[in-house]
């Protein structure tokens, strides 16, 4: 069976796959950003109370395998607090928890090196806070962080794999299972390899027309 | 009418203003010289509330801050009424020129603002590279654009500081110019340079600047006859150089 056939043969349970992946990806990306943000925020602006709390959490955070927080937060957590969670709800959130942190670095870092003579240059010219915020620190602060941000989601649905490993339904499982049952390895994992294409070439083609629409180097000579 | 009393400012352990005494007046031009590292753009800063000193008091028009202040939050923006224009020019670097200069611009309530960019662009000979992106300028361009931002904004004050260092003769001449013709309008400008020759034609008040303290101050006879052995010096120095 070649792969184009295990494609057509397995496609509605390759589609559920995928459903459930781009559900969590759907998921990790929109929180992550937006609390992510959010968080770096509140970190910059309260740099003890919150920034160093957050530094220091996103420290250890860094310092764990993804796969061992997932295992912990999946077997010996529950077991703890005597809970069972959906592993969907279980992945998501520890994603969407590694996620978070990985944005909020990204731009904290970017807040933090913020050349504050644009600032002073924009008090001195008269534009008020709104306009200084909305149309010189956020401009810069996006092209800034833009790759890097792009670079970490595109990361974050390749993590959605790990998933697989404690049971929920996405594509990788659903590939794992299809394989059981017909021992097609290299078919199989190719077209598996051909649906992750398919979702990130799309991310990547929009990351690659932000980094040339936003992304021109502002250096000057 | 600006008017700095007694402004100290200290910085590990070091004086950098000691005791500075300094007015601005509108409809003036006053040029502050001295050698480098002598607190000037630092005594620019104070001036136009950017930086708060340790003592002192900074009054703008009528309205006075005694410093240290109770309350840090107490200072009513002078800017853009008070605008400054740097030495490191500070052009928003994901704007084009021309949007550096229209942005603050349009925040005026009245003028026809399109009108006078043409005016200054063709003023200022930015034609050819008003619409490029700061990087895409070279250093004496971008200093054009960072006045012409300046003027733009029609200050009733406008600290310079060594904003010609870049330019080629017949820029600065442009610029002097155009100075004059701001003071001639009621505008009152103070400008950090090191070019004696304006200084000495033009400036109504001359002030030197040296380990942060004015030295010696009057009009630009103080550079023809200089009393203090301190600015004798200094201008004894940029005579060999020159």
């Amino acid at each position: 069976m070649s792969t184009i056939e295990i494609l057509i043969n397995y496609r509605a349970a390759f589609l559920n796959g995928l459903a459930v992946t781009l559900q969590m990806a759907s998921i990790i990306w929109s929180l992550g950003i937006v609390f992510g943000t959010a968080l770096a925020l509140l970190a910059t602006r309260y740099r003890i109370e919150v920034g160093r709390p957050v530094r220091a959490f996103s420290f250890i955070l860094g310092g764990i395998p993804m796969l061992v927080f997932l295992f912990w937060l999946h077997y010996p957590a529950q077991a703890m607090f005597d809970v069972v969670i959906d592993p969907f709800l279980t992945a998501t959130f520890t994603f969407t928890l590694v996620n978070i942190f990985g944005v909020c670095d990204l731009v904290r870092a970017a807040l933090d090196e913020f050349p504050a003579q644009y600032i002073t240059a924009a008090k001195v010219s008269g534009l008020t806070r709104r306009q200084t915020i909305f149309k010189i620190q956020l401009p810069l602060i996006w092209r800034h962080v833009l790759p890097g941000l792009l670079f970490l989601q595109v990361a974050m649905l390749h993590t959605t794999l790990f998933a697989s490993l404690i049971s929920v339904e996405e594509i990788f499982r659903i590939s794992q299972r299809i394989n059981s049952q017909i021992f097609r390895p290299v078919e199989i994992y190719t077209a598996l390899g051909i649906f992750f294409l398919a979702v990130s070439l799309p991310v990547n083609g929009l990351a690659l027309f932000l980094k040339r629409k936003y992304g021109r180097n502002l250096s000057e000579r | 009418m600006i008017v700095a009393k007694n402004i100290h400012k200290h910085f590990d352990g070091r004086h950098i203003l000691n005791n500075v005494n300094l007015t601005v007046e509108p409809g003036k031009i006053t040029c502050l010289i001295g050698p480098s590292g002598t607190g000037k753009t630092t005594l620019l800063r104070a001036l136009s509330l950017l930086e708060c000193p340790e003592h002192g008091s900074v009054e703008i028009d009528g309205c006075k801050y005694a410093f240290p202040l109770k309350h840090p939050k107490e200072i009513v923006p002078p800017w853009p009424d008070l605008t400054v224009v740097f030495q490191s020019l500070f052009l928003w670097p994901h704007l084009t020129l021309r949007e550096n200069i229209l942005l603050p611009a349009r925040n005026r309530k009245h003028g026809d603002l399109h009108a006078e960019l043409e005016e200054i662009i063709d003023f200022f000979d930015m034609r050819p590279f008003i619409d490029n992106y700061p990087n895409e300028a070279s250093l004496g361009q971008r200093q054009r654009v960072a006045l012409a931002r300046a003027f733009m904004l029609k200050p009733k004050y406008i600290l310079l500081d060594e904003i010609t260092s870049s330019l080629d003769v017949e820029q600065v001449a442009k610029i002097l110019t155009r100075l004059k013709e701001m003071r001639d309008r009621g505008i009152g400008i103070f400008i950090i340079t090191h070019l004696l020759g304006f200084a000495r034609n033009t400036a109504d008040h001359v002030a030197f600047m040296s380990e942060g303290a004015i030295v010696e101050n009057g009009t630009s006879e103080i550079l023809v006859n200089p009393k203090s052995h301190r600015l004798k010096q200094f201008l004894s120095i940029i005579q060999d150089a020159s």
